[in-house]
């Protein structure tokens, strides 16, 4: 379940055309967070979908746009974000932008370091180490910054059966999740945490967790795809991660009572 | 495209066009043909984010056309593709503020939303049984996607590049976009390996890129 050969850029076509499934579309975002070479590949890739779109134009009908202009007249638009919410989900261009304080936005919604110095402060525990990781994140991941910042974005912490804390900061409406946690239980090599999206229809991989051999704090991952009644589970795997659990989750975070 | 920048480019399109840094990237969009300047969209989402209705009803007829097109092409259920390049096209009002330049052209960016919903749509429709029998009727499916893209293929340009990918390139990113197919599914569709597939539809879209000369 990797991204498959040694190098990931080989799936920047079909990651710039939406023909990739959830775990590959999360990895390849993990990847791209720290390219710039190939955001800006994908930024090219994504003009060339535009033409495709463009080829494939069907005049929608009056009644289309009479309810289509309708609908807008009446719906709120949303303020100015930082992140780039909704386009292409590319993470941004690292040191770019500057998360800002808004103050209408929810109380974890106070810019990527503030919100996930929040996260470390419900798991109990702030270093400087790890300010300074939270730092390199703020620096780091856009698409950390985007579920944080989302309007619904919901915290919430669950200790870990073998020993630390993990806490979830998810939004249904960007149907995504970022997850960290500390203190984890070192893990021989030979093994690794392994992050699960498990629904009604069974358990989806969501990537292995960065950091967690080292114990301490799990860097910050970032998950897509989430579906409503989704719980997020943690697993022991062997090293390299499972296409399916092989052990019961150590931690397990349900997440629908959450709005 | 200069560092520190958390706005986007304001005003209009003569003062996006004034900024070195801006003309660099906005090169010429595919979306928006030879009638209209590149980033002439952009500038209409400028003002679309302040509330301006008119310039959404600007926006929207230049726009609406592409995002139907796509949405059906992908979904194929007419009442469903409406609803569903409705909710795109509303999303762009509400959230046109969050549209940055600096990550690609305003068509690139409404292509991309309406494109993501509807393979959203069609995904999460399918249970994993009628994905892989999806993928069985195989034979059936490409002609379709063919034949109902072809029929709309009205923009030459594109029609020409397309001619000029490799038969398996053209089918790999035909099926992928608008077929919304995965690419593990195209290569089941085409009887092709997996790693094969990623590579031509990374290497068809570069050759489709350069040639339509969209190169960011």
């Amino acid at each position: 379940m990797r991204l498959g050969g040694n190098d990931p850029h080989t799936l920047a076509g079909a990651y710039a055309m939406d023909a990739v499934s959830e775990p590959d579309r999360a990895r390849f975002e993990r990847h791209l967070a720290g390219c710039e070479s190939c955001r800006q590949e994908i930024r090219g890739l994504r003009e060339a979908t535009a033409a495709l779109a463009a080829a494939a134009a069907v005049q929608p009908s009056d009644a289309f746009r009479d309810a289509a202009l309708r609908a807008a007249a009446q719906t709120r638009q949303l303020p100015p974000a930082s992140g780039q919410a909704l386009a292409g989900r590319t993470a941004g261009d690292r040191g770019r932008r500057r998360w800002e304080l808004r103050g209408w936005r929810s109380r974890l919604a106070v810019g990527l370091a503030g919100a996930l110095a929040a996260v470390a402060v419900a798991a109990g525990v702030v270093t400087y180490g790890m300010q300074h990781r939270l730092d390199q994140a703020q620096l780091h991941d856009h698409a950390v910054a985007t579920v944080l910042s989302a309007p619904d974005a919901t915290m919430m912490s669950a200790p870990v059966r073998t020993g630390g804390t993990a806490t979830v900061v998810m939004s249904h409406r960007e149907r995504a999740l970022v997850f960290t946690a500390v203190h984890l239980r070192l893990l021989p090599a030979a093994h690794c945490y392994e992050l699960w999206l498990i629904g009604a229809a069974g358990s989806r991989p969501a990537g292995t967790v960065p950091g967690s051999a080292r114990g301490g704090m799990a860097d910050p991952m970032v998950v897509s795809g989430l579906r409503a009644g989704d719980s997020v589970g943690l697993t022991v795997e062997p090293a390299g991660g499972s296409p399916r659990p092989t052990s019961p989750p150590v931690v397990l975070v349900n997440l629908s009572g959450a709005s | 495209m200069t560092e520190g920048q958390g706005r986007r480019r304001s005003g209009g399109s003569g003062a996006a066009r004034g900024d070195a840094g801006q003309a660099r990237r906005t090169s010429p969009s595919p979306f928006t043909g030879a009638r209209e300047p590149a980033d002439e969209l952009g500038a209409l989402l400028t003002l679309v984010a302040r509330g301006d209705q008119d310039a959404y009803r600007a926006f929207f007829d230049r726009t609406a056309s592409h995002v139907l097109g796509t949405v059906l092409a992908v979904v194929r259920d007419p009442a469903q593709s409406e609803e569903v390049a409705q909710e795109v096209l509303l999303d762009v009002w509400r959230s046109a503020s969050r549209f940055d330049a600096s990550l690609g052209s305003a068509a690139a960016w409404i292509a991309t939303l309406a494109h993501r919903r509807a393979v959203d749509r069609v995904r999460s429709e399918q249970k994993a049984a009628e994905r892989e029998l999806r993928v069985a009727s195989a034979a059936v499916a490409y002609d379709e996607v063919t034949e109902a893209v072809e029929a709309r293929l009205d923009r030459e340009r594109v029609r020409r590049c397309l001619g000029s990918l490799t038969e398996l390139q053209r089918e790999s990113v035909t099926l992928a976009y608008y077929g919304g197919y995965t690419y593990r599914e195209v290569a089941g569709l085409l009887g092709v390996a997996v790693g094969t597939v990623k590579t031509r539809m990374r290497d068809g879209l570069i050759r489709l890129r350069d040639c339509l000369g969209v190169d960011p």
